[in-house]
C-alpha cells in the first residue's frame, strides 16, 4: 500500500515537475510547482513524517507560491516567445545532464540493501512538533542563530534595494 | 574569553551600527564607516586573548564550532580583510552614493558597512565550521551578504547585471552543495565532520559511489566560492559590476574562507586511502583545468578589474594544486602562506584600481596610461602588488608559489606542476602589461588624468602599510610562517 502510494505520488510530482519546465504560461508554470510541492509532502506523509509535510504544503505551496503568483500577476507577464535553441547549448548542457545521472544512477546501484536502521523512536513517531522543536532549539540552536542573521540580512538587503528615496 | 564571543561581539555591534544609523539620519555616514573598522579591530585584538578550553562540551554549540588554531588564524585574516575593505568602503562611498536615489548626498552608504560585518562574521563561522550544517549556514549567510552587496550600485546597469547573475549561479551551487550534504547525511547517518572521518576509516567499498557522488556535489558547491573550474563563469561579470571594494572582499575573503572549509571537508574525507586516491585525482583535475583556463584566459583582457578577475580564478588554481599534493604534508601551511600573500598583494592592487577608477571613472588599461608620471607613488605600489601577483622573487607572492609549488613536488604531482609553470609564465605577460601601461605607454588627452590623483589620509596610510608588509615578507616569511599550525 505505502509503496503504491510512493509510486503515485512520486510518479506526479516528475511530471509537474517537468510540466514546470515545458509550460510557456508563468502561471501555469508556478501552478504545476504548486502541484509538484503538494505531491512532494504525499510523499512526506507516506514517510510518516507529518509535520513536515503540512509544513511544506502551508509555507511553499500555500505562502511561498503565492507570492510567486502575486508577483507574476503583478508584472503582468506574458506567454513566454518561444525560442531557437543553439545546438552547441543543447549538446553541452545534455552533457553535463548526462555526466550527473550517470554518477547518480551510479551511485544509487551501489546503495546496499539496508546499511543502517535507525534505532525506534520511543514513541513511535517523527511528526511530534515539540520533538523537532527541542532539536532544533537545543541540538541545531547555533545553526538556529545563524539562520536568524541571515532574516535580517536579507531584510536589509530587501529594504536597501527596492525603496524609492534612501535616507 | 571563549571563542565564541568573537563572531557574538561583532554580530550584535553590526546590528548596533545599524540601529544607531536608522535613528540618527543626520550623522555623517563616513562616521558609521569608522566605526565599524574600529570594531573589527577590537575584535581583531580580542582573537589574542581567546582560550578554547573555556568552551564548555556541554552547551549547544559544541560540536559545530571548532577553535583550534587554523580556525583562529583564519579569523584574523578575516578581519584584516574586513578591515581593508571596510577603509575602501569609506573611500568608495561617493562613488556609490551617485548610484543611488538618495534624499542627502551620504544616504545609503551606511548599509555597506554593517553588511561588511555581517559577511566578516560569516566568514568566521565558516572558519570554525565543524559540522556539515553548520558549514551550509554559514556559507549562506556569506553568499546572501554578497548578492545584496554586489548589486548595491542599483543605479547601475552592470552592478545589477552582476547581481543577477550572482544571485542565480549562487542558487545553483548552493542547491548542489545541499543535494551532496544529504548523500552524505544519508550514506554515513552523521553530518559532523570529526565523526565523519571515524567512520570512513573503517567502511565498506560498496558504498565508495554514494560518497563520492555527495563529495563531488559539495566541492561543485565550494568551487563556485573560490571561483574555480566548474563554476567559475560567473567571476568575470560580477567581479566587473560589484562596487570595487566589494569585489576585494570577494576575491580574498570569500575564497579564504572557503579554503578553510575545503581544508577540513578533506581532512575528515582524507581518512580512508582508496577514497582519496580518488578524490585527490578530482582535485588535481580541476586544480590544472582552472590554471589553465584562468591564466589564458586572462591575457586578451583590456579591463584591469576583468583582468584581476581571471587572474583570481589562476590563484584559486594554484591554491587547489595545493590542496590536491595534501599527501605531502605540508601543503596545508602552504596555502594558508599563499592566502596571506594573496590577501597583501590582491587588496594594494584593488585599492589603487579603486582610486584610479574613482578619479576615471572606469576600469579600463588605458586609464592607467601615465599613470607612473602623474602619480608616481600609486603606480609604485601598483607595480609592487601586480609583480607580487605574478610571483616575482623578493616579493611576499613568490614564497606562496614557491612553497605552494615545493609542497607539489614532494607529492609528484609533476604534470600539475608543469602546467603551473605554464601559468606563471602567462601571468608574467598579463601582469606587466600593466605595469606597461603605467609607466611606458603615453596618455592621451582625452582619457588620461589631469592632475595627481589625491586620496585621503588613511587611506594612504593603509596602502604604505600593504606595500612594506609586502616587501618585508618577501625578504623575511618567517614571521607568517610562524602563525601558522
Amino acid at each position: 500500500m505505502q509503496l503504491a502510494i510512493f509510486w503515485i505520488f512520486s510518479v506526479l510530482m516528475l511530471l509537474f515537475a517537468g510540466l514546470v519546465v515545458v509550460m510557456r504560461n508563468p502561471v501555469a508554470s508556478a501552478l504545476s510547482l504548486v502541484m509538484c510541492f503538494i505531491c512532494l509532502a504525499g510523499l512526506y506523509f507516506t514517510l510518516d513524517a507529518f509535520f513536515i509535510g503540512i509544513i511544506q504544503i502551508l509555507v511553499y505551496a500555500g505562502a511561498v507560491m503565492v507570492l510567486f503568483l502575486f508577483i507574476i500577476m503583478l508584472l503582468n507577464l506574458k506567454e513566454e516567445v518561444a525560442r531557437r535553441l543553439k545546438l552547441s547549448a543543447f549538446f553541452g548542457g545534455g552533457l553535463v545532464l548526462c555526466g550527473f545521472v550517470y554518477a547518480m544512477v551510479k551511485a544509487v546501484i551501489n546503495l546496499p540493501e539496508v546499511w543502517q536502521t535507525a534505532p525506534k523512536l520511543e514513541t513511535g513517531g517523527i511528526s511530534d512538533v515539540a520533538r523537532i522543536g527541542f532539536k532544533l532549539f537545543e541540538t541545531y540552536n547555533m545553526p538556529l542563530q545563524i539562520v536568524g542573521v541571515i532574516l535580517l540580512v536579507a531584510t536589509i538587503g530587501v529594504v536597501f534595494l527596492s525603496s524609492r528615496q534612501l535616507r | 574569553m571563549n571563542p565564541i564571543l568573537l563572531e557574538a561581539v561583532l554580530v550584535c555591534y553590526a546590528f548596533l551600527l545599524l540601529l544607531v544609523e536608522a535613528f540618527n539620519s543626520r550623522m555623517p555616514r563616513r562616521y558609521f564607516g569608522w566605526a565599524a573598522v574600529v570594531g573589527t579591530t577590537v575584535v581583531f585584538f580580542m582573537t589574542f586573548f581567546v582560550d578554547s578550553s573555556k568552551m564548555n562540551p556541554e552547551a549547544g554549540y559544541y560540536g559545530f564550532y571548532a577553535a583550534d588554531t587554523l580556525a583562529i588564524l583564519f579569523k584574523r585574516f578575516i578581519l584584516l580583510v574586513s578591515v581593508c575593505v571596510l577603509i575602501m568602503a569609506i573611500e568608495f562611498a561617493p562613488v556609490l552614493v551617485r548610484y543611488l536615489p538618495v534624499e542627502k548626498p551620504d544616504a545609503g552608504s551606511g548599509e555597506m558597512y554593517s553588511l561588511v560585518l555581517f559577511a566578516c562574521a560569516g566568514m568566521m563561522w565558516m572558519a570554525s565550521a565543524q559540522n556539515f550544517v553548520m558549514i551550509f549556514v554559514s556559507v549562506e549567510l556569506v553568499t546572501i551578504t554578497f548578492y545584496v552587496m554586489v548589486a548595491m550600485m542599483r543605479g547601475n546597469r552592470a552592478s545589477l547585471e552582476a547581481g543577477i547573475k550572482f544571485l542565480i549561479l549562487g542558487a545553483i551551487a548552493t542547491s548542489l552543495n545541499v543535494y551532496g550534504i544529504a548523500w552524505i547525511f544519508g550514506t554515513l547517518g552523521t553530518t559532523e565532520l570529526p565523526e565523519i572521518g571515524a567512520i570512513l576509516q573503517s567502511i565498506d567499498s560498496s558504498l565508495f559511489p554514494s560518497l563520492l557522488f555527495g563529495f563531488g556535489l559539495i566541492f561543485a558547491g565550494i568551487s563556485f566560492k573560490v571561483a574555480a573550474f566548474p563554476f567559475q563563469f560567473w567571476v568575470p561579470d560580477v567581479y566587473q559590476g560589484a562596487p570595487t571594494p566589494v569585489t576585494a572582499f570577494l576575491s580574498v575573503g570569500s575564497k579564504a574562507s572557503a579554503f578553510v572549509v575545503l581544508m577540513r571537508v578533506l581532512e575528515s574525507m582524507l581518512s580512508n586511502s582508496e577514497l582519496s586516491s580518488k578524490i585527490l585525482f578530482m582535485l588535481s583535475l580541476v586544480a590544472g583545468v582552472t590554471i589553465l583556463m584562468g591564466n589564458l584566459s586572462a591575457i586578451p583582457q583590456t579591463n584591469f578589474k576583468r583582468l584581476l578577475a581571471y587572474s583570481s580564478i589562476a590563484h584559486a588554481g594554484y591554491l587547489l594544486m595545493g590542496a590536491a599534493s595534501i599527501v605531502s604534508g605540508n601543503s596545508g601551511p602552504a596555502i594558508a602562506y599563499y592566502l596571506m600573500a594573496y590577501l597583501i598583494s590582491n587588496m594594494l592592487a584593488f585599492g589603487v584600481l579603486l582610486v584610479v577608477g574613482k578619479s576615471t571613472g572606469s576600469d579600463e588599461l588605458v586609464h592607467f596610461n601615465g599613470l607612473g608620471k602623474k602619480s608616481p607613488w600609486l603606480a609604485t605600489a601598483l607595480t609592487l602588488a601586480v609583480l607580487s601577483l605574478a610571483g616575482l622573487p623578493f616579493t611576499v607572492g613568490f614564497f606562496g608559489k614557491f612553497f605552494i609549488f615545493s609542497s607539489a613536488l614532494q607529492a609528484q604531482q609533476f604534470i600539475l606542476v608543469g602546467i603551473g609553470i605554464l601559468g606563471i609564465g602567462c601571468g608574467f605577460y598579463y601582469y606587466l602589461k600593466v605595469i606597461r601601461a603605467m609607466f611606458w605607454l603615453p596618455a592621451s588627452k582625452e582619457q588620461s588624468i589631469s592632475s595627481p590623483i589625491e586620496i585621503s589620509k588613511p587611506y594612504a596610510v593603509m596602502l604604505i602599510l600593504l606595500s612594506i608588509s609586502l616587501i618585508i615578507f618577501g625578504v623575511y616569511p618567517e614571521p607568517i610562517f610562524n602563525l601558522i599550525p
